[in-house]
């Protein structure tokens, strides 16, 4: 079979599941309207519009430790402390156990004012405050550090930040480093990265398993078996038909929480649409995979279930991946979608560019490949349902 | 070109412990009209799934105009065409871009397949319907549209799976006469059916399925006559008790192997093993249990009785049925 034939079939599938979909009113009210407006109009209700503070410091909770026990370093606790940038410094710490709790996830940074702290502002010289952090969340580290600087040097120009990274970083799983941490972020961007995955999980997941086994039901799915189409001219035109979909559910989205709910990712609208579009396709390959076990629609949705409890507890969804514990964490790693989240955060939240989050890809496209020739073997070689 | 259009070799599927068709040995010619009979359950439609490389063989392996279901099975579906009640169309498309789509992955060039659309179309009477979509149409024209979809690509060999099942007598009889012009014009036809007298009016030759296997194939003549030891009695004998048929039946088998006895009042049909003296036995049993007799006679055994025979009687079937099509 040569590359035309096989395009030509897969390009003839998508077409006619275009004008199936068409013609299915409430496919398209559910996939392109109810979907992604119930989805962004929910959590925008329930997370705030326009105009919320963005601060990505504010809630991480940030270990006081003062060793001058001055009037200098008391006013300058009170700087910060008020301050709408670090609501959650915690106080009662010496020095060595405060440093004891980085990496325990109770404790993220420390900040030290050293002995002379008050001396050295008053006889002119510099005095340096000791910042400490983990790192295990990359980026976060210079977040702290150029936010305390600004405040230190509004308090006296003379205060200096002598940053010290944690061994911890070390520690850390590359690529799954939710950003969140406590940290608050402006208007519907936290919003913007939950609905964008989650639509995009839910209506993908369902468009292809849910479709598939529907077809199967129906006798249309044989109808293309007794037919020369090849299998992957099947998945790759189902695929690009839901593509389609993706790009309008995506600018959906985009539209309602720039425009309803005053999200501002920090990112541009090619890496939401990229992203968006890899984490169609992670489902699409899980969807296959689900189709190629013969599921009836039934079994399908009650998978679907499943699935979306998984992407709530394990995913960082709303637990930090972090902050999971043994089984827990090991879910959260092998499953794509915490990578999906994670990069999500990385770009719409901190503005990383898409192709510096290596792992995170890397980890998603792998994925997408081992379903993908997952549900194509197992399509290939049980071609239908065993009916007695 | 090969002799035959179809050649099975030791064909076999097993799902877990259970065979469904057990090591299927037939050759069917070009431009044969082949009937599968059987009843619910006997593996007509697994055979069938297996020729269309829908299922893989267990054991054994077939050949479809000279290629190999299991070696060749991209080559295989170019020539056959499958109707079948698992094989459907979008029932949210129209029948026209039901076949367009088709016609594509069928590599049919465009001008090609519009002439070959419109023909069948015009074949079928379908122009006024060809906007309408599938799951608007009725059972019938449905099961039309189903077959314009299996010719679209001129196959050499078509599958007809329990074709008239939910047809009107009328579109049976016409499709019948359809599929016999198809096989003048060379195509080789496979029509399964549970219907009795179907493959007897219409089939070239018949192979009777019953529990996996093929128990015997022939013309329909030669079937009846294979059945030599095969006796039938027909009885006028009106308003016969369930009693008195239950009496009947007991007092026949103390006598020989019945094979069937059916009423439906006035007619009574006796078969079993063969006798010279079965209508008088039927006669005195019947005048012995008190039942009236206007008139009776001998006569040929039809191919549902050959089947029955064959199968090894009707409570044999019944059991089969019962079973879930497990041979007892």
């Amino acid at each position: 079979m040569s590359i035309k034939i096989f395009l030509s079939d897969s390009i003839a599938v998508a077409e006619n599941e275009f004008r199936q979909f068409r013609r299915n009113r409430s496919a398209i009210l559910i996939s392109l309207v109810v979907l992604p407006f119930f989805f962004t109009a929910a959590l925008g209700a329930g997370q705030g519009g326009a105009g919320s503070t963005y601060s990505p410091t504010a809630r991480i909770p940030i270990a006081w430790v003062d060793n001058d026990n001055s009037l200098a370093s008391v006013r300058l606790w009170q700087t910060l402390a008020t301050s709408p940038d670090f609501r959650n410094l915690v106080e009662g710490y010496t020095e060595q156990g405060a440093l004891a709790q980085l990496g325990t996830k109770r404790i993220y940074a420390v900040i030290v004012v050293p002995k002379g702290f008050q001396n050295d502002l008053e006889s002119g010289n510099q005095a340096r405050i000791l910042l400490y952090t983990d790192d295990s969340e990359p980026g976060m580290s210079d977040q702290i550090e150029s936010t305390l600087t600004s405040y230190t040097q509004n308090f006296d120009p003379n205060v200096e930040v002598q940053p010290y990274l944690s061994q911890l970083q070390r520690q850390s799983v590359a690529g799954v480093g939710i950003v969140t941490k406590g940290a608050t972020f402006a208007g519907f961007n936290i919003g913007l990265t939950t609905v964008l995955a989650i639509v995009q999980i839910f209506a993908g997941f369902y468009e292809i398993a849910g479709g598939m086994s529907r077809e199967r039901e129906e006798g249309t799915y044989a109808r293309l078996l007794v037919s020369p189409v090849p299998i992957g001219s099947i998945m790759l035109g189902k695929t690009l038909f839901d593509i389609l979909l993706s790009v309008i559910r995506t600018f959906t989205v985009l539209g309602l929480s720039v425009y309803g709910y005053g999200a501002r990712p920090n990112t541009d609208i090619l890496t939401l649409l990229a992203l968006s579009l890899i984490i169609a396709l992670v489902t699409m390959g899980i969807g296959f995979v689900v189709a190629a076990l013969k599921m009836g629609q039934r079994a399908v949705v009650i998978i679907e279930f499943f699935l979306i409890l998984f992407l709530f507890a394990f995913s960082g969804l709303i637990i930090d991946s972090n902050l999971l514990v043994g089984v827990s964490q090991v879910i959260s790693y092998l499953l794509p979608f915490t990578y999906a989240f994670d990069a999500l955060k990385r770009t719409v939240l901190l503005g990383r560019p898409l192709l510096s989050l290596t792992y995170d890809l890397e980890y998603m496209i792998g994925s997408i490949i081992a379903s993908y020739v997952i549900a194509f073997v197992l399509l290939h070689f049980s071609r239908e349902r065993l009916i007695r | 070109m090969p002799e035959h259009a179809i050649v099975t070799q030791a064909l076999t599927k097993n799902f877990g412990h259970f065979t469904a068709v057990d090591a299927l040995n037939v050759s069917v010619a070009k431009g044969e009209l082949f009937g599968l009979l059987g009843p619910n359950g006997a593996g007509k439609t697994t055979t069938v799934r297996m020729l269309c490389t829908l299922i893989e063989p267990t054991l054994g392996t077939a050949n479809i105009v000279g290629y190999d279901i299991r070696e060749q099975a991209a080559e295989v579906r170019r020539q056959i065409g499958v109707v079948s009640e698992g094989v459907s169309l979008y029932k949210d498309l129209s029948i026209e871009e039901n076949l367009k789509l088709l016609s594509t992955l069928y590599e049919i060039p465009r001008p090609k397949a519009e002439v070959r659309i419109r023909e069948l179309m015009d074949m079928f009477a379908f122009r006024e319907k060809s906007g309408r979509l599938v799951g608007a149409l009725s059972s019938g024209w449905a099961k039309k549209a189903m077959i314009c979809a299996a010719l679209l690509h001129s196959p050499q060999v078509l599958f007809l799976d329990e074709v008239t099942s939910g047809l009107d007598p009328q579109s049976a009889i016409g499709l019948q006469d359809f599929t016999k012009k198809q096989c003048e014009q060379g195509v080789t036809v496979i029509w399964t059916t549970h219907y009795m007298g179907e493959p007897e009016k219409i089939c070239d030759r018949i192979g009777i399925m019953f529990a996996g296997r093929l128990v015997q194939v022939g013309t329909p003549d030669e079937l009846k006559h294979s059945v030599s030891e095969l006796s039938v009695v027909e009885v006028e004998t009106p308003g016969l008790s369930q009693g008195q048929l239950e009496k009947l039946k007991a007092r026949l088998k103390e006598m020989r192997q019945v094979y069937r006895v059916k009423y439906v009042d006035p007619k009574l049909e006796v078969s079993c093993e063969r006798t010279d003296t079965l209508a008088e036995e039927v006669a005195s049993t019947l005048l012995g249990i008190g039942a009236r007799i206007r008139a009776i006679n001998t006569k040929d055994p039809t191919l549902e009785e050959t089947f029955i025979a064959l199968t090894g009687g009707e409570e044999e079937i019944d059991r089969f049925l019962e079973s879930g099509g497990q041979k007892a």
